[in-house]
């Protein structure tokens, strides 16, 4: 049985706001003046958080994962491939994970079956392709229109698996992304192509689409508990309506980890970074207070029907992660768990016992968290809660699914 | 007044009318009926009094169809014409008000035998450049969940004016209007959302097309059309005798918060039966 698999996820802050900020400003989002931007202290700091990735590599993570945003403080990479590409020339193991690059914003999806077919060569078949359509933010930053983003997206899904896998030069109609001549060197290294996974909340159109061509689900979620549970049986639902079985590898999900020698060291030495992290990386996308950008009637791309639900469904004054007020609050969330070894190897597998999913995306970096005790965090956790995670999860995926425990298990690296 | 759904060639499109006589077609904006409120308000009815009003909703608004993805400028006025054909309405008077308004110049300049009269209200359709267009969207975000403030200053005179804290109150309100409230957004989304910005560059070169007697009507206080775009029209427009009609202290949705004032300005178009 595959055990879980371990993933060291950086989102690349800028770590150097000024204290007051969260009372100046009112969104760390599109609108975020960029001259709080310091050049000088700047300095190294994308090398840094590169090489806390290379380090997660060494460490014995899983894989590396990086996401796509723009002009906004909370993930300072808007091109995460040139990330990727620097970690598949620096790193001989773990996987690449591009979470993704959103479609909707790139003039033309057959760049980025280019772009991710050299980042599959150049780290010799460790890329996972993650395609996903960006929400508010993304819609701002870059003019992508609201309504017709979504069938663009799957349109571009689709021109970028075609050029992967269709003998070229083919002549693509597509509605948005007409192309006479499809033909891509170099291709993937990973035959028929890189895996694919995509981000996705709860739509059931979504799930099937990512059931229907046998793409990876990843859970956009930061907090978990019962809803998480949900996703995990909704998605597994869904793969049964195509005649697939649920396996836990077919779907991830996004936490917060900080380990410490003993819970109070962990809390202590990442205070500030998640605090700093809550309230102003989240404002303008996780927030209430100031304007969230994420959801919301200006960026009306889910059918009006679905946004009746919405509006039946859910409370507009209920508090999101970055509201968390104190400690007992975010324990509450399921997102950022902060401990010794022991803490957070628990907490973990509580979630892992409600909802069995294989790939664990996590992120080590908060906020303006100290580098060096980010790195002791990531540490700690290779060493002290990998080992038992992964044991505890082949118990745990082999008593729910039965089925998978004959499958042959995959090579753990220490 | 009667609602009703009428079969176009190719959709159901979502139809209000009210009065006698001679055709009028109302082409909403955001800030107005099937876009937010539910029935035809005051301004409406002024209209009605003189002419057999119309008031077609937009693709995908209350209980018009969508149109596909992709959609462009083209198509909305296509559906428009196919809405008009299907009623039969032969030469009708033509009023819209923000982006439906930008529609009724669209179709003026492309058919100017058909419309009797044009009167545009605070109307979108224009690029000048350093007087960009609101964007709406932004501001229909709201801050702190519920708060609509900055919405309801972009729509009117005030964030503080009864009609627009009754519209866009600071709760999540009457799901009914919320959706409609959406569905105008993301009708919107598909011709506004990327540049152009609810315009078309090419529109002001064609409006020497449209002879026909026209009225510039815009609120003196409009917080997403710049008054300069009043301007622009009115200069380019044949029949709009060189000048718009500005409206002393109102806001972008004038013809809600000043109604027998418009309506008395477009009085002298609609005359004769």
């Amino acid at each position: 049985m595959k055990p879980v698999e371990l993933y060291c996820w950086h989102f690349m802050s800028y770590p150097y706001l000024p204290k007051d900020f969260d009372e100046k400003y009112d969104t760390g989002w599109v609108t975020v003046p960029n001259e709080l931007w310091d050049a000088e202290r700047s300095r190294g700091l994308l090398r840094e958080y590169t090489d806390q990735l290379v380090y997660a590599s060494e460490i014995g993570f899983d894989g590396m994962v990086l996401n796509e945003h723009h002009q906004n403080i909370y993930g300072l990479m808007p091109s995460p491939n040139i990330i990727a590409a620097a970690l598949a020339h620096a790193t001989r193991r773990g996987k690449i994970v591009v979470l993704g690059n959103l479609l909707p914003l790139h003039m033309n999806p057959l760049r980025v079956a280019e772009e991710y077919a050299m980042l599959d060569n150049m780290s010799d078949g460790r890329l996972v392709a993650g395609f996903a359509p960006g929400s508010g933010p993304e819609t701002f930053n870059y003019d992508a229109p609201s309504a017709p983003s979504r069938d663009q997206f799957w349109e571009a899904v689709d021109l970028i698996r075609e050029a992967w896998t269709r003998p070229g030069p083919f002549a693509y109609e597509g509605k948005h992304f007409p192309l006479r001549y499809v033909n891509p060197w170099p291709q993937p290294t990973q035959r028929p192509h890189p895996p694919i996974w995509i981000p996705a909340g709860r739509s059931k159109g979504t799930l099937r689409q990512i059931a229907k061509h046998g793409y990876s689900y990843f859970l956009s979620s930061r907090s978990h508990g019962s809803a998480t549970a949900k996703s995990q049986q909704l998605f597994e639902q869904t793969l049964a309506e195509y005649g697939q079985k649920y396996e836990p590898h077919r779907m991830g999900i996004l936490m917060s980890v900080v380990v410490g020698e003993t819970d109070e060291e962990a809390r202590e030495q990442s205070r500030e970074g998640i605090w700093y992290f809550l309230r102003n990386c989240l404002k303008g996308h996780q927030r209430r207070e100031g304007r969230q950008l994420t959801y919301g009637p200006g960026v009306p791309y889910i059918p009006s029907e679905e946004w009746r639900d919405f509006l039946a469904t859910t409370d507009p004054t209920t508090p999101l992660l970055g509201d968390t007020e104190d400690w007992d609050d975010l324990q509450r969330s399921q997102s950022i768990i902060v401990g010794s070894p022991d803490t957070v190897y628990e907490r973990i597998v509580a979630i892992l016992e409600s909802a069995p999913i294989g790939n664990l995306l996590m992120q080590f970096h908060l906020g303006n968290m100290p580098f060096d005790f980010t790195r002791k965090s990531m540490k700690l956790f290779a060493e002290q809660v990998a080992p038992r995670l992964r044991e505890a999860s082949q118990k745990i995926y082999a008593k729910r699914f039965p089925h998978l425990a004959d499958a042959p298990a995959m090579e753990v690296v220490k | 007044m009667s609602a009703r759904l009428i079969a176009t060639t190719r959709a159901q499109v979502s139809v209000i009318e009210a009065g006698a006589g001679a055709p009028l077609v109302y082409l909403h904006g955001f800030a107005d009926v099937h876009a937010c409120m539910a029935d035809l308000q005051p301004f409406h009815h002024a209209l009605a009094k003189k002419r057999r009003l119309i008031a077609i909703a937009l693709p995908g608004v209350n209980g018009s169809e969508e149109l596909e993805d992709g959609t462009g400028v083209d198509d909305v006025l296509f559906r428009l014409l196919e809405t008009i054909d299907a009623l039969d309405l032969g030469a009708f008077d033509l009023v819209g008000h923000c982006a439906g308004g930008w529609f009724a110049a669209e179709l003026a300049v492309r058919h100017p035998d058909r419309v009797k009269s044009l009167t545009l209200i605070g109307a979108t359709g224009l690029f000048v450049s350093g007087q960009l267009i609101g964007d709406i969207f932004m501001q229909a975000q709201p801050e702190r969940g519920v708060d609509y403030k900055t919405l309801r200053a972009m729509l009117f005179s005030s964030a503080d004016h009864p009609i627009a804290l009754e519209h866009y109150p600071d709760i999540r309100g009457d799901i009914d209007t919320e959706v409609r409230r959406y569905q105008m957004l993301r009708f919107g989304s598909f011709v506004g959302f990327r540049p152009p910005y609810f315009y078309n560059r090419s529109l002001i070169d064609r409006l020497y097309r449209a002879r026909m007697p026209t009225r510039v009507i815009w609120g003196e206080k409009d917080g997403m059309v710049p008054l300069a775009h009043a301007e622009a029209y009115a200069k380019n427009l044949p029949g709009a005798g060189g000048k718009p009609v500005i409206i002393k202290g109102a806001g972008h949705a004038v013809h809600l918060e000043a109604p027998e004032a418009v309506a008395a300005a477009i009085a002298e178009l609609l005359v004769g039966a």
